[in-house]
């Protein structure tokens, strides 16, 4: 075998934050799938004098495999025959597959036009655990990303009995274990106790939580409760990434109490708070909403152990997945729009309506606008991460132009005009927010700060012993265009993306975590499965069989 | 036990939809002597295990070497191939199978085109569903609608719907009520509480009236249509209903109508209760089929790579384009046996290709054929349950190559 490959990207301005690196002229060099300090004189070239060098983009929060995406891929055949994607022309002749693209593209597509704009590693964020096997199979199926797997928990009925009974160990034991099985890489709760009350049934009264106190089941558990035990969970089994929550009352005027509740429950505990945008509403249910993003992200910055992604909306159209299902029937009512909904035995639930965003739109405008104040008005770019939800609030094709909204006031006050006023007033976007991200916040909030919150420490950053994840932009003063096109995109010291053009697609790696645990829990969940599952203990998890 | 006699635990019996997962196989001198837990569609599924071994080209014994030659041979020369994916596949199989129709810019489809309309219909509404399990823990009233399980998938009523207990019915059956809708000659379950009959030209106007009455909207007084509105009423007032239909073609044509009412119904009961529509599904992991194509193409069946990339044909697909003549030749992976007419008539005056179980005894008689193991039963791998749980495969017995090696090395073949 020869030599790992090695390439000097040279004479770039490389954004590597993480190293305090800021638009300086120096090389990047890689050796294999990592980069080096330095390379002999005469190693390959690449030649990115006038160009712009950050890591590789990092995902923190994407809807890109599974059974409820997979679902809500079904779903959509329209968007798909409108979209169409032939096999890329790989170097060397290389197979590649065509594919559909749309707000849920297909696997191959997903990981090609992920890798097009410069994102080398995406986290799938909602994965069932009885679903987890599907999910792996199709990012087995999804080339270039590495990418882990967010394990739903918070509304499964043995955890919810453990909390119940007292038995936070055992519940702890019972995460770490289920992550293991599964081959998760952090735990995420959504809606903590909504699904549960969604499925257990009955009318319209009783089937969501309205606030963290609310009992679920039994008085004994409540949101409050089952936040508190799975962020202690994370933090104790020191996995790399905190616990993943999307809050309780999700899209619902005057749901900020909620959300403000939740982050002072966990005051102290390192969490993270995902597509916050979509809980940062004043207002009364019925009665208007109003943003409420200063109030949250005003905590946010007071509190370090407080991480979150903004979950922006885009302008366009989207699709709603989540395992949330009492908010995406509320949706399906109120829109009469397509609706899927699964409970998912013992687990979770999933549900899913498409949807467009229209600039016309009242709640829509706010949403954006909510979406936008939030980054704009946080103090700690490290803590505040880029994310659409995709495809809940925009495809992952429309980070370009939102990193264009947060870097140029000009182009962010036109398509303000451009917006339903009905809803903004007491919005800080109207008061004018005349921040503009530099580039350097830009790579914190697209790839060093979702790395460095996902505890990658190996991504995110150009120092040695990095993954050799480089992403080459042409220095174009339209933003938008600069990052929907990288010049040259390398994974793992391959270099996917060429003058433009993907020309190789190697698979990506799997990012799981197998963190200890008492191995008597397993004796107890295998009596609750005996009980009530209906699938064999031993066939359950992710893991291969013998 | 006999030195030579082994069992095989948790295996997954793929006969049916149910994909039930208890099974042990017990295994005496390479042929399977006992499948316990299995059902009588079980274990004729399972049968002793043996399978041929065949591989041939134009009927004769040849290598596989040679064998795949001529395959590639005749697929490179079609100018519109197709794939047609049969029953008795891994995931891991389909995965390749679809991979194989994009290199050979063919159409693909499946047997799911035969199940089309319930598809088709959640396409254009969705569906309200539940995972057969929590069917288990939830539903305290579930209605059949013009289907008695016990035929085609003989323990749905004894592991998942009626029978277990559950979360929210701890008696099993005593926590539940079971409604048998009776659909002309389609009946529910004999040991059903209550019963509705339906004229058959009656069910899709049933199905209305039944969406207005959950609805409260007025759904006028025919005489034809109380015991539905009835039944609607009773369903409302139920915490948790499943709602079960066959997905499966029967004696009747399926109709797209029929298919939208049962959706949308299920859908309503979500206003006044929950309710989820279970659709039934055949074996031989036919789910999984639909998941695969739907990952890797955007569409569940029927989808045509001639273009380039992947287009949408579910209302053209293998049985219409065989017929039309627009197909030259054909790639049938899976059971050839479990291939519906006409298009099985059709396939046999096209060159062909046939890979899977038993594919030397097509009755297609194809140009190269090379039986393979049953997916289950000899491959290892993936199956989807029908609510599309994913389960793990255990393969009691070795077999004659995997399809999944085999359509690999085709496709190495094939120079892709």
């Amino acid at each position: 075998m020869s030599a790992a490959a090695q390439l000097r990207v040279s004479g770039g301005k490389v954004y590597d934050p993480a190293n305090g690196v800021d638009g300086q002229v120096r090389d990047v060099c890689i050796e294999g799938d990592r980069i080096v300090a330095d390379l002999p004189a005469g190693a390959p070239r690449l030649d990115a004098r006038g160009m712009i060098v950050m890591p590789g983009g990092v995902d923190i929060h994407a809807h890109i495999a599974g059974s409820s995406v997979n679902q809500a891929r079904r779903l959509l055949p329209e968007a798909h025959v409108a979209d169409p994607v032939p096999a890329p022309r790989l170097a060397d002749g290389a197979a590649a597959r065509s594919g559909t693209g749309g707000t849920i593209p297909s696997t191959f597509t997903t990981g090609y036009r992920y890798a097009g704009l410069g994102y080398t590693t995406a986290m799938e964020a909602a994965v069932a655990p009885l679903a987890a096997r599907h999910a792996h199979a199709e990012l087995d199926d999804t080339p270039i990303i590495d990418a882990g797997c967010f394990v739903l928990l918070g509304n499964d009925d043995y955890l919810l009995r453990q909390l119940a009974a007292g038995e936070p160990t055992r519940a702890r034991d019972y995460a770490a274990w289920l992550l293991g099985v599964t081959r998760g890489y952090a735990i995420k709760i959504v809606n903590p106790g909504g699904i549960a009350l969604w499925k257990a049934g009955g009318g319209a009264s009783e089937r969501d939580v309205r606030g963290i106190d609310d009992p679920v089941g039994s008085s004994s558990v409540t949101p409050r409760k089952i936040l508190e035990a799975l962020a202690g969970a994370a933090n104790a089994l020191g996995l790399p990434h905190p616990v993943h929550i999307h809050c309780n009352n999700l899209g619902r005027a005057g749901n900020v109490a909620t959300t403000l509740a939740s982050m002072r429950a966990l005051a102290g505990q390192r969490a993270h708070f995902t597509h916050l945008q979509f809980h940062s509403y004043g207002g009364e249910q019925g009665k208007g909403w109003t943003s409420a993003a200063r109030d949250v992200i005003e905590h946010v910055n007071a509190h370090p152990e407080v991480s979150v992604d903004v979950g922006q909306v885009m302008f366009g159209p989207a699709t709603t997945v989540t395992a949330d299902g009492p908010v995406e029937y509320l949706l399906h009512a109120s829109t009469g729009r397509r609706w899927v909904n699964i409970d998912i035995e013992l687990e979770t639930g999933c549900g899913i309506v498409p949807y467009s965003y229209r600039e016309k739109a009242a709640v829509a405008a706010l949403q954006w606008a909510v979406g936008l104040e939030l980054f704009l008005l946080a103090r700690d770019p490290w803590r505040v991460v880029l994310s659409t939800d995709h495809p809940n609030g925009g495809s992952f094709l429309s980070y370009p132009q939102l990193i264009r909204l947060l870097m140029d006031r000009t182009y962010r006050d036109e398509q303000l005009k451009q917006v339903n006023q009905r809803m903004l007033a007491g919005s800080a976007l109207l008061d004018g927010l005349a921040r503009e991200y530099t580039l350097s916040e830009i790579a914190v909030v697209t790839r060093a700060g979702p790395a460095r919150l996902l505890g990658l420490q190996h991504k995110g950053h150009l120092g040695a012993g990095a993954d050799a994840d480089v992403t080459i932009y042409s220095d174009d003063p339209d933003r938008a265009r600069m990052f929907a096109t990288p010049r040259h995109v390398i994974k793992a010291g391959v270099v996917v993306v060429e003058e433009g053009q993907l020309r190789r697609a190697p698979a990506g790696r799997r990012l799981a975590v197998r963190p200890e645990y008492d191995a008597a829990v397993t004796q107890d969940v295998r009596r609750f499965f005996d009980d009530y599952a209906c699938v064999a203990f031993a066939n359950y998890g992710a893991e291969p069989v013998a | 036990m006999s030195v030579q006699e082994r069992s095989v635990e948790h295996v997954t019996c793929l006969g049916c939809g149910c994909a039930c997962d208890d099974i042990t196989v017990v295994v005496q001198q390479d042929r399977i002597a006992e499948t316990r837990n299995a059902c009588a569609l079980g274990a004729t599924w399972f049968g002793d295990g043996t399978i041929p071994r065949e591989t041939t080209v134009n009927g004769r014994s040849a290598s596989l070497a040679d064998a795949l030659v001529e395959a590639a041979r005749i697929l490179r020369a079609a100018r519109r191939p197709l794939v047609y994916l049969a029953p008795d596949l891994s995931c891991e199989a389909q995965r390749e199978a679809v991979a194989l129709s994009d290199r050979l810019g063919a159409l693909l489809d499946t047997v799911t085109s035969v199940a089309a309309a319930g598809v088709l219909a959640a396409q254009r509404r969705g569906r309200a569903g539940a995972t057969l399990g929590e069917i288990r823990q939830r539903a305290d009233v579930i209605v059949f609608w013009g289907v008695d399980p016990a035929e085609r998938y003989p323990r749905f009523a004894a592991r998942y719907a009626v029978e277990p207990r559950g979360l929210a019915a701890p008696r099993g059956r005593n926590s539940r009520t079971v409604i048998a809708v009776d659909v002309e000659a389609r009946r529910g379950p004999a040991d059903a509480d209550a019963r509705v009959a339906i004229a058959g030209g009656d069910e899709v106007d049933a199905l209305g009236v039944m969406r207005a009455t959950v609805q409260g909207r007025k759904a006028g007084d025919d005489a034809r249509f109380r015991g539905a509105a009835e039944l609607a009423r009773r369903m409302s007032q139920g915490h948790y209903v499943a709602l079960v239909a066959d997905g499966e073609p029967g004696a009747d044509p399926a109709d797209p109508d029929r298919a939208e009412g049962l959706v949308t119904l299920a859908q309503a009961l979500n206003a006044p209760t929950r309710c989820a529509l279970v659709t039934l599904r055949g074996g031989g992991n036919r789910a999984g089929a639909d998941a695969v194509l739907t990952w890797q193409t955007g569409f569940p069946f029927a989808v045509d790579f001639a273009p380039g990339f992947p287009t949408y044909r579910p209302h053209a697909g293998a049985a219409a384009l065989v017929a039309a003549g627009e197909i030259d030749a054909a790639c049938v992976i899976g059971s050839p046996a479990s291939v519906p007419e006409p298009l099985s008539g059709g396939l046999a005056r096209l060159p062909s290709v046939a890979i899977g179980p038993r594919a030397s005894a097509a009755s297609f008689r194809p140009g190269v054929a090379v039986d393979t193991g049953v997916a289950g039963i000899h491959d290892g791998g993936t199956a989807f349950r029908m609510d599309e749980i994913p389960l793990p495969l255990r393969p009691p017995l070795p077999g004659p190559p995997t399809a999944v090696g085999t359509l690999r090395s085709l496709r190495e073949q094939l120079g892709a």
